[in-house]
């Protein structure tokens, strides 16, 4: 478990707006092992979104050298670079980006569209494969303006597993799910880290990035601090204790049906 | 192939999910494509009826004009719009002397008949009256213009050199005034003057221009200068070449023939003119084709517009789409990709818009043939340059906004809202 999948080294992002440096990182020193599942944390403006991009090929850093699975990414075009995001790595985003015309296999197919060369398996096989990783059985048709937020975002995750890639990159799933659907999207990142996938997971809330083994803080475009986490919150354990809505419900009108008998 | 396929599918997809945007994108392509394929088909339909009409005239007779301001006779006007309008003619007129002349020593020519074109004259059989355009010519006509007898005989050569009251009539002739009896050996008046009928033609139908031989009569030529018309000359001499592959060498022997006959000095212009249907046919198709050229640009300018039309929406659906191209270009899209998806849907817009308007031109022209006399015809040559100029506009105007699409920044566009 000591191969590096991520090694930023000295990275900075410096950009110019009207004549002005605005400089975004400012020298990040970052490893990240394959089979770890670690937060980044950090205010508005701390260099977050930057940091992401670059790890996730959308950008190129201006200074430093960034490796992803073993291959330099830094100074990549942008062909390269979109092949990178294809193969390589996965995304999972805080509104789900999926494509409303497209319906939950279509959606998950979309990288292997623009995959080049043999696919390990049949595109149906590998399709049918992320949607049981993410328990979405049954909901294969629906589009996403017929599901909901947290169905939605399996669908994004199984999207994001695919292509097997080197790291998931989840900037903020749970931010637009309820408290117990958040819970529920954990459970998955956790049960896929289990099984060996590398995961980098951006938050803003310390109760979701202590689910990790390891939280990173960003501030000002350098990581200031670093926390282990010797127990990470089970999601698993948790969603236990917290019962759904239709429980908690039936469990009131249940009162309320020994109330009147009384 | 597979890239193909699946680009078509992902085009299908997003037009298919707003119907009616893609219809009314392709409706400019749609009516350019209709407009610019009907006029040609009703430009390629006149002049296919041109040319079968003249071709029925046949294309291996030559027809001999006097030098005249004006030519006259109905027939005779429409023969020498064919001649070679560079030639300077001279006034003059022709007679039946040119005709004996034209037929004893030109080697090139088969049959030679003068023809003095019908001026309308009174006919009347029994108690029956009409205006009917009747024509005198000699026994060698039948041959040169091609008609064949139903009953009876042609004017004869005797016929012609004794003037006598003999009349060939045509089969709508026939119909109009004797109904179900036989005209044969009937009497009808000329202009009060008595003529058996002695032959009936068969049907020709419509043969070039001028009155239709089924409506025509005619006479001994002799008969209609001196009987009917009071004239010692001829409208015109119509004769038939030998070969008509010819038709140069054949033009010139006429003409050495005729200046010598007519005592022509040499430096002097011909007081007669020569021509033939397919000098005609050039200029009739050439005229044809301009004009549809010129209607079909007129045309081709709608099918510009639709092309504008198409970039607009293009431009739109790029800046509408920008979100899902942050999320392609996330997931592995490359710019060329988007390039080839936007490209593939403007294509496919513009390909499927100049399908429905040959769709469309089929249905104009069906519309025209059931109401109207316009003859349209609907080749493949229209069809074709319709489909690869649509096809061209779809990549032309869908160039740019599909460019704007791939150039955009990933970071950018899945930020857009």
């Amino acid at each position: 478990m000591n191969e590096k999948v991520i090694n930023i080294k000295n990275v900075s992002k410096i950009y110019k707006i009207d004549k002005f440096n605005v400089n975004a990182l400012n020298g990040i020193n970052l490893e990240i092992s394959e089979g770890e599942f670690v937060a980044i944390m950090g205010p508005s403006g701390s260099g977050k979104s930057t940091l992401m991009n670059i790890i996730g090929c959308l950008d190129t850093p201006t200074k430093g050298n960034y490796t992803l699975d073993s291959q330099d990414v830094s100074k990549l075009n942008d062909n390269r670079l979109a092949e990178i995001r294809n193969k390589k790595v996965g995304f999972v985003f805080q509104t789900f980006n999926l494509l409303s015309r497209y319906n939950a296999i279509d959606n998950i197919e979309l990288p292997l569209i623009y995959s080049k060369g043999r696919l390990p398996k049949p595109r149906r096989e590998m399709i049918m494969d992320a949607i049981k990783a993410v328990g979405l059985k049954g909901r294969e048709k629906h589009r996403p303006s017929q599901m909901s937020g947290g169905e939605r975002q399996r669908v994004a995750i199984a999207r994001a597993l695919i292509n097997s890639p080197a790291i998931i990159l989840a900037d903020e799933p749970t931010g637009n799910l309820d408290t117990r659907t958040g819970e529920e999207i954990m459970a998955i990142l956790q049960e896929l880290n289990i099984q060996g996938r590398t995961i980098l997971l951006v938050t803003h809330e310390l109760d979701i990035a202590r689910h990790t083994n390891r939280i990173l803080y960003l501030r000002d475009g350098i990581i200031t601090s670093e926390e282990k986490i010797r127990e990470p919150i089970s999601a698993k354990d948790s969603l236990k204790n917290m019962p759904t809505l239709e429980e908690r419900i039936s469990k009131i009108e249940g009162n309320d049906d020994n109330e009147k008998s009384i | 192939m597979k890239r193909v396929f699946e680009n078509l599918k992902v085009a299908f997809k997003s037009l298919t999910s707003n119907k009616l945007r893609a219809f009314l994108t392709m409706l400019g392509i749609i009516i350019g494509v209709g407009s610019v394929v009907a006029v040609m088909s009703v430009g390629a339909g006149a002049t296919a009826s041109i040319t079968q009409n003249l071709q029925s005239m046949g294309t291996n007779v030559i027809t001999i004009s006097p030098g005249r301001s004006e030519p006259r006779g109905e027939g005779g006007a429409m023969r020498r719009f064919g001649s070679e309008n560079t030639e300077q003619i001279d006034q003059g007129e022709l007679y039946l002397d040119d005709a004996k002349v034209l037929q004893a020593k030109a080697t090139l020519l088969n049959e030679v008949a003068p023809v003095l074109y019908g001026r309308n004259s009174t006919i009347s059989y029994m108690s029956w009256n009409g205006q009917v355009s009747v024509t005198g010519t000699t026994q060698d006509f039948l041959a040169v213009e091609g008609y064949k007898m139903a009953e009876g005989n042609f004017i004869t050569e005797s016929d012609v050199s004794n003037l006598s009251n003999v009349a060939v009539i045509g089969n709508t002739i026939a119909e109009n005034y004797f109904g179900k009896i036989d005209p044969i050996g009937e009497v009808i008046k000329i202009n009060g003057k008595n003529f058996v009928v002695v032959g009936l033609l068969q049907t020709v139908g419509t043969a070039g221009f001028g009155a239709s031989p089924d409506s025509s009569i005619y006479v001994p030529i002799t008969t209609a200068q001196n009987k009917l018309y009071g004239s010692d000359t001829v409208d015109n001499i119509v004769a038939k070449l030998k070969d008509e592959n010819q038709l140069d060498a054949s033009i010139e022997e006429v003409k050495s023939i005729l200046r010598i006959q007519h005592r022509l000095l040499p430096g002097k212009n011909n007081n007669f003119s020569v021509s033939s249907p397919t000098q005609f046919l050039a200029t009739a198709t050439s005229v044809t084709q301009i004009l549809s050229i010129t209607l079909g640009s007129i045309a081709g300018i709608s099918l510009l517009v639709g092309g504008i039309g198409i970039m607009n929406i293009m431009f739109v659906s790029v800046t509408e789409r920008t979100r899902e191209i942050g999320i392609r270009k996330s997931l592995g899209a490359k710019n060329r990709d988007i390039l080839i998806q936007f490209l593939t849907e403007s294509i496919i817009l513009s390909l499927l818009g100049g399908l429905l308007g040959i769709g469309l031109a089929f249905l104009i022209s069906f519309v025209l043939k059931s109401f109207s006399s316009l003859n349209s015809l609907i080749t493949a040559t229209p069809i074709i340059l319709a489909l690869s100029f649509s096809t061209a506009i779809g990549l032309i105007f869908g160039i740019f906004p599909a460019m704007r699409a791939a150039r955009l920044s990933p970071i950018e566009s899945l930020r857009y809202e």
